[in-house]
């Protein structure tokens, strides 16, 4: 059994870990299920198009499939890239957000296309989005640490105008998620401030990443703008006086060593010893009698 | 004088000698099984352990259930028959052997499951060249490495008496081969007071050690366990407990391996229903133990009514409803029933009884391990439910079936080489008693 594990540490593949396009290998009735999610940045949108296929009342998601994904404004279609869906049935693409084929509105409409197989059916999904965009500006006013967000789109001689009654979320990306620190309020100028928190701590130089959204709008669907700012609360790592038990610290507490090398040291003392025996009884044999 | 009618080898003569067409269909079964496992392993390692049914919540499953069954059973195999040779237990005989070999295989198979629940093995060099001090891993990688020297030294001094007696017994028809790994392994021991004295200590000296080791070893693993606060884990009887469990299993499978070979090589000359019945007692008293560290573990937990470990509660008497009834009520109570009235007490009923105790440490091991990991303090997010769940698939049941099957044939070939039975203490007819008490 060590021979044949021993035989497989030398030929396992570390690319092979998980299986490679081990999809959903029933040839039963299925169905597609395409989503589309919209994110346009400062400079660029994100589509996100998740296949998965539906049988029964279980969904799976779909890899290793491509999905290709365009813009358009009604007449012109432009193809902005095909990719391939990973392990959760995501297919990415960034975009840039200029040159994106629009209608007199500015709307643009994106879609994505799986053009399907043997096994699984075509689908599509499609959202309707303006791009626009986000700015976040720091400045400390009477000691208070003030956070303005500005909300533009383009008209359509593509200058930017301003997003006016909008509500823009704050959030902070912590470890899992977006932590949500604050709303604002978008005046008739397309502008809004917070009072910055003063407690949110950040990285050891207390540099924080803000993200201002919009989210789930009807015109202009999910815009996001991020800015750094080192208004955080400087990390400090805790830094052990003495060695502990933390893996991560240069040695082990003394007691532990002690301990592991008196346990060892006995213990191994005693197997010399008997084996010393053992060489002692086959010295004796010289002079033994059998014994039948 | 003639040796044959003299020599105690003669009874056990025909089991080295020869192999029955019976027993060569049992090797070739084995090797089927363990052919199956290959097959699986190969799928394993060429797929990847997307073909266990290990996730990213449930990291653990049955190898690490298998890898806690066959090390307990080996430390059991370790604590009975040093404490046996120790207290010199004037019934071991006919059983101290199987122990010994029950200690060492087990001790082989059981480290290779956690190999095969590691997904990178290219990286097992690193816990060597790496390994930290204070990591519970590390321990666990000295302990179970050291264990293994000493089992063998301890199996190796107490069958060289045997190996000297193959060595001489002239009569005994075997290959050159065999007589020569005899002589080879015999060292020379001729039983003179002088070598006898050493031998004495030696083994003395080395039962001590491994009674220690396998206590010190099994906690280890436990620890392993109950450093983290992982409900359910957490616990700081889980050494003891461990321990316990360990010694429980290993006298139940003690007992199924003396009825097979006593069935087999047709020893019931030497192994006697006293001999059941004694094991029988170490049995039922480690029931006894192994219900009140259960009592105890459980009801501790349940009046601490922390949310997650009233969590894991709930979840053993639901989902993993039987697994703990069986664990927990059947492989307590049935021992104690069966052994205890004496009505019961036959070999029968004691084998069946040791196979149910069998199962039943299995499965607690196995409701130790995969509950725990289905409720974590950190649950992750977006997740599947088959990634929140925990079953095995057919290629663990194989590697399962696999274990089983070598630890089989690895004792069944033990018992072709050297006696199942110890006969170095019969020099004739005379001193058979000194077997068969």
């Amino acid at each position: 059994m060590f021979f044949l594990l021993a035989l497989g540490s030398l030929v396992i593949q570390p690319e092979r870990s998980f299986a490679e396009g081990n999809t959903d290998s029933t040839s039963t009735a299925v169905e597609s299920k395409l989503a589309l999610n919209y994110l346009c940045g400062a400079d660029t949108v994100t589509l996100t198009a998740t296949l998965g296929i539906k049988k029964g009342d279980a969904t799976l998601a779909l890899k290793n499939a491509w999905v290709e994904l365009t813009a358009s404004n009604g007449t012109i279609c432009k193809l902005l890239g095909k990719a391939k869906t990973d392990q959760e049935g995501n297919a990415v693409i960034k975009a840039a957000s200029s040159g994106l084929p629009a209608d007199k509105d500015g709307m643009v409409a994106f879609s994505a296309k799986f053009a399907g197989n043997a096994k699984y059916p075509a689908a599509e999904a499609s959202f309707k989005a303006k791009p626009a965009k986000i700015r976040l500006f720091f400045s400390i006013e009477d000691s208070l640490r003030i956070l303005k967000v500005t909300a533009t789109e383009k008209n359509e001689k593509g200058e930017e105008i301003a997003i006016p009654k909008e509500k823009v979320l704050i959030y902070i990306p912590r470890l899992f998620s977006l932590l949500k620190i604050g709303e604002i309020a978008l005046d008739e100028q397309g502008t809004g401030t917070m009072e910055f928190p003063k407690e949110i701590v950040g990285d050891t130089l207390g540099n924080l990443m803000v993200v201002a959204k919009i989210e789930e709008n009807d015109k202009f669907g999910f815009v996001q703008g991020q800015n750094i700012i080192n208004w955080g609360v400087h990390k400090q790592y805790y830094k052990a006086e003495v060695p502990s038990r933390e893996l991560w610290t240069p040695i082990a507490p003394l007691w532990m060593i002690i301990t592991l090398i008196v346990m060892l040291a006995g213990v191994w003392a005693h197997y010399i010893y008997a084996v010393y025996e053992l060489v002692m009884i086959r010295r004796l044999s010289k002079k033994d009698k059998p014994l039948f | 004088m003639d040796p044959q009618q003299k020599n105690p080898l003669r009874d056990f003569a025909p089991q080295l000698e020869r192999t029955s067409i019976q027993g060569y269909a049992w090797i070739a079964f084995l090797l089927g099984v363990i052919g199956l496992g290959f097959y699986a392993f190969m799928d394993q390692v060429l797929n990847g352990h997307i073909v266990t049914g290990m996730r990213d919540n449930v990291v653990w499953g049955v190898y690490i259930v298998n890898f806690i069954f066959f090390m307990g059973v080996s430390y059991a195999g370790a604590l009975i028959s040093g404490t046996l040779h120790l207290f010199k237990t004037a019934w071991r005989k006919p059983v101290i052997r199987m122990a010994e070999f029950i200690t060492v295989i087990s001790l082989l198979i059981g480290p290779c499951f956690i190999l095969l629940c590691i997904g990178r093995l290219d990286r097992l060099p690193y816990l060597i060249l790496f390994g930290r001090i204070q990591s519970p891993i590390t321990w666990d990688v000295i302990a179970i490495s050291t264990d293994i020297f000493g089992c063998f030294i301890f199996l190796y001094l107490a069958i060289l008496r045997d190996l000297a007696t193959l060595r001489d017994y002239e009569l005994l028809q075997l290959p050159k081969w065999r007589k020569k790994i005899y002589k080879t392994l015999a060292l020379g021991y001729t039983g003179t007071p002088e070598q006898q004295e050493r031998l004495n200590r030696a083994t003395d000296i080395m039962a001590t050690m491994v009674i220690a080791i396998a206590i010190i070893v099994y906690s280890v693993l436990a620890w392993i366990f109950s450093v983290t606060l992982q409900p359910g884990w957490h616990s700081t009887i889980f050494g003891p407990y461990f321990v316990i469990a360990a010694v429980y299993s290993g006298s139940a499978v003690l007992i199924i391996s003396m009825w097979v070979f006593r069935k087999v090589y047709h020893l019931e000359e030497y192994i006697t229903k006293k001999h059941f019945v004694s094991v029988g007692v170490i049995m039922l008293v480690l029931a006894a133990f192994f219900g009140y560290f259960t009592f105890s573990d459980y009801l501790t937990k349940w009046y601490g009514s922390e949310k997650n470990d009233e969590l894991l509660i709930q979840l053993l008497f639901k989902k993993f409803y039987w697994p703990f009834i069986i664990s927990n009520y059947v492989g307590v109570l049935l021992p104690l029933i069966v052994v205890g009235i004496a009505r019961f007490r036959t070999i029968r009923n004691i084998t069946l009884t040791a196979v149910v105790v069998v199962i039943a440490l299995w499965l607690n091991r196995y409701i130790i391990v995969v509950p725990t990991l289905e409720s974590p303090y950190l649950p992750i997010q977006d997740a599947r439910p088959e990634w929140l769940n925990y079953s095995a698939t057919w290629v663990e049941w194989s590697l399962t079936a696999t274990g089983v099957a070598v630890f089989c044939l690895l004792f069944t070939l033990a018992s072709k080489f050297i006696t199942i039975v110890p006969v170095s203490g019969i020099e004739g007819e005379g001193k058979k008693e000194d077997v068969l008490i």
